[in-house]
């Protein structure tokens, strides 16, 4: 079913590496969940007492200060919420906060939500919630002992199946890290300010082959809240609000068996789907995609999985378009996470909050002409020698095509 | 500085008993006849909880690979490097990452057939890693 929804106001933290001895803040997790919030607040016009006996979103951190973490973030916000959730979906959280805040607004419990998500995995602040005793953890036990480095690792054997497979080359996941960050030089809140050329992306060390330093995001502070309502009472809230056309999500896809799945395919292919046939559109109305770039090859898995071109055929979807502002597929134009920085398990709100801001026209240096239809995804969860398990895309709109 | 080492647990005690013994088991579903790794308390194809351990050949080929160069995010690693680990799949299904302990990171390619052999790494755990099969 088609959510009856819109963004009324959304807020965005610029990023910080907390660095002391560059002059930067270093904010507690804290600072940032409260400054985001009143950003969005302060962009609709309201406050936060209108959210008493309302929805609350709150994404896990990726080092919450309590177990029960929404409502240690309601205590220090001090909203009486009506409905509270805790969404857990890593890199696909801005998708299921959005995804949650319509169903709570369809169903009648509420009229209006906040969205909030912040992380400052850069911060002495935030450290490792302590585990008690030894739970059995599957990565502890058979990944960790052959000396797998994280999510590179993981995204290397997802990269080179991809490559060897489908002829996938470096001077293709390297035009996506390279024409990103051309569009953080143009967002000031984006991090990573150096430019970039295709010789740096190829001459970069490589970390975890085929894996190289410039593929990779790096961690920033951060924090982004949005207000999804009812699309009458946006019309007290704001003149100019954000059309949901559709939200598709999928948790924990298989490709083929459970056994051996295509490590290349993700569950954006049923979400896709789903978010398309709500919106009653196709890839090819589009104006700007936003995907969860935390590795470029990610951004390539998305655009196939989307169907914006068959599986496999990404790589030479993305050197034959023109994926620049002014291009035919403008793609993560805020320089996404690999130059935007990557907040935490906030990351995902990097492409979803550039697509509420190019629907909005706010784009400012960077925004699309005739940004209608935004597009954002998102990839979160990492698993056991598979894809992403947390899958979601949000088509968002200028206008109500849908009608 | 220390390897990261496995912590034995209900679940997966019979997994390490039998890699003491130098023999790789994984669990087979009773019911519907998968074998799964890792272990898991039931069967993800069918939902059944009749988990059996099972030994199995331990033969099976590269499906990909990583060489690892760069070890800062799991620094106990930094001495071994360059290193490579392999997603193997195994002949009766599932695949497990494992490093090849004497395959040169030059010569591996996907497809190339391998099997297990174990690295002892502790009193109570042996780690199945595999060797190239000639």
């Amino acid at each position: 079913m088609k959510p009856r929804a819109v963004i009324a106001g959304y807020g965005e933290t610029p990023f910080s590496r907390g660095k002391k001895e560059r002059g930067e803040e270093q904010l507690t997790l804290e600072e940032y969940i409260a400054w985001c919030a009143e950003l969005a607040l302060k962009d609709a016009g309201l406050t936060k007492s209108d959210f008493d006996g309302q929805g609350l979103v709150v994404n896990g951190a990726q080092y919450p200060h309590s177990e029960l973490w929404s409502c240690e973030v309601a205590q220090n916000l001090g909203i009486t919420a009506k409905r509270l959730v805790r969404v857990d979906n890593g890199g696909e959280s801005a998708i299921s906060s959005l995804g949650r805040a319509c169903d709570l607004i369809n169903s009648g419990a509420v009229d209006r939500v906040l969205c909030i998500s912040a992380d400052a995995p850069m911060s002495v602040t935030s450290h490792p919630y302590p585990y008690f005793g030894e739970p059995y953890v599957y990565g502890r036990d058979f990944e960790d002992p052959y000396g797998l480095q994280g999510p590179k690792s993981v995204f290397a054997f997802i990269m080179r199946k991809h490559m060897e497979l489908y002829g996938t080359k470096l001077e293709q996941t390297g035009k996506i890290a390279v024409v990103s960050r051309a569009h953080a030089l143009l967002n000031p809140n984006a991090y990573f300010k150096e430019e970039m050329s295709l010789k740096d992306y190829l001459d970069s060390p490589v970390l975890s082959d085929p894996i190289r330093l410039l593929d990779n995001v790096m961690l920033v502070n951060g924090g982004q809240a949005f207000i999804v309502t009812s699309p009458e009472s946006a019309k007290k809230i704001t003149d100019n609000p954000v059309n949901v056309l559709g939200v598709g999500e999928c948790y924990n896809y298989y490709q083929g068996s459970r056994t051996r799945p295509d490590v290349t395919t993700t569950g954006i292919t049923a979400a896709s789907k789903e978010a398309f046939k709500q919106a009653n559109l196709s890839p090819k109305d589009v104006d700007c995609f936003q995907p969860y770039d935390d590795f470029p090859i990610a951004v390539i898995i998305q655009l196939e999985d989307s169907g914006f071109c068959k599986k496999g055929a990404g790589g030479k979807f993305v050197e034959k378009t023109d994926i620049s502002i002014t291009g035919d597929l403008p793609l993560s134009t805020g320089g996404g996470q690999l130059s935007a920085g990557q907040p935490g398990l906030s990351g995902g709100h990097v492409p979803f909050i550039e697509a509420v801001r190019q629907a909005r026209g706010d784009g400012g240096r960077r925004q699309v002409k005739g940004a209608m239809v935004a597009m954002a995804a998102g990839i979160g969860g990492l698993s056991y020698i598979r894809n992403l398990e947390n899958t979601g895309v949000a088509i968002l709109g200028s206008k109500d095509f849908s009608g | 500085m220390e390897k990261p080492l496995p912590i034995v647990s209900h679940l997966t005690e019979p997994f390490w008993e039998s890699a003491r013994k130098h023999r790789l088991s994984l669990q087979r579903c009773e019911e519907c006849g998968t074998y799964q790794w890792y272990p898991k308390a039931w069967c993800v194809e069918c939902g059944s909880r009749k988990l059996k351990w099972k030994k199995v050949t331990g033969k099976g080929k590269v499906y990909s690979y990583t060489v690892i160069r760069h070890a800062k995010a799991s620094p106990a690693f930094t001495e071994e490097l360059p290193f490579a680990i392999a997603v193997v799949e195994l002949d009766e299904g599932p695949r497990m990452y494992a490093r090849l302990l004497d395959c040169p990171i030059g010569e591996i390619k996907t497809g190339m057939r391998v099997k297990v052999a174990f690295e002892d790494v502790s009193k109570a755990i042996s780690l199945p890693q595999f060797t190239v099969a000639r």
